[in-house]
């Protein structure tokens, strides 16, 4: 599934630009750490977490966008950062059990 | 000497605390992994060092395994890893970024003892396989990660990056 498709089918809010690429999979985690050792590239990261260490963890394993849930906004360096990076960035006004639950009614696995 | 073109998987991961350690006597620091339910906080003596508490983070380690040959390398002497975002030009860290040219973005694989007065760090292969690892499922056309040992930065304490730990969430305690 395509970025755009998501984003209108989620109800996501885009932060940057992105390029429209296919993602593969998701993964959900608010801990760096765990992001390293559990995301894989050309995935989908749905958090909480909005510092900068995000970006560093998600640009080495090669995550292709991230949402932040609950409104979430990231400051302008983290976004900059992002854009530098090449990861989308997307913001959903729901928690993380329902964006989990949005993404496997749309037949994202 | 092995013909493998090694795919490698993490292995062995661990859940647990980054610790930092400074020592007021010569300005040394110092890191260690614990997988203790709370991070240790004690002060110590270590022959000319009094290591103090500096802080910690909530951490992950974890080693390199080949599927196709089973070979694994050890990763113990790696406390995290570091996205350099050093602009000192006499940096060798920069200096490295630079050679390797656009899309290439420079992780310093942080070891123990920043004051490296043992002349250790993390070691080639470790590093070798870093890069080998991170590299090998890159989507992103010309995009380029490269790890070095922490004894490339100019100084650990004015070396910039961002360091990926969960700094903070240790105060849940």
């Amino acid at each position: 599934m395509k970025l755009s498709e998501l984003a209108n089918k989620a109800g996501l809010k885009a932060i940057n630009k992105y390029k429209d690429d296919n993602f593969e999979g998701v993964y959900i985690s608010d801990m760096v750490s765990d992001i390293i050792t559990g995301a894989k590239a050309n995935t989908l990261l749905i958090t909480l977490q909005t510092h900068k260490s995000l970006i560093a963890a998600a640009n080495l394993v090669d995550v292709s966008a991230i949402v932040f849930v609950k409104g979430k906004t990231p400051a302008a360096d983290v976004i900059e950062l992002a854009d530098k990076a090449g990861i989308g960035l997307f913001v959903s006004e729901v928690d993380t059990w329902s964006m989990a639950l949005k993404l496997f009614n749309m037949g994202v696995r | 000497m092995s013909t493998c073109n090694h795919k490698w998987e993490m292995a062995d991961i661990r859940h647990g605390y980054l610790v930092m350690e400074g020592c007021p006597r010569c300005g040394g620091r110092a890191a260690f992994f614990s997988t203790e339910a709370i991070a240790p906080i004690d002060e110590y003596q270590e022959g000319d060092h009094y290591w103090v508490y500096l802080g910690s983070s909530q951490a992950t380690k974890f080693n390199l395994k080949c599927v196709e040959c089973g070979k694994r390398v050890n990763l113990d002497d790696m406390m995290g890893l570091m996205m350099s975002t050093c602009d000192d030009p006499e940096c060798a860290v920069v200096k490295i970024g630079k050679k390797e040219g656009k899309g290439t973005w420079v992780y310093v694989a942080l070891c123990a003892d920043s004051t490296h007065a043992s002349g250790k760090c993390v070691g080639a292969e470790g590093i070798k396989a870093l890069n080998e690892y991170f590299n090998q499922n890159i989507k992103v056309p010309g995009k380029k990660i490269t790890v070095v040992p922490c004894d490339q930065c100019c100084n650990i304490d004015r070396c910039k990056g961002i360091v990926i730990a969960d700094t903070g969430l240790t105060e849940i305690y």
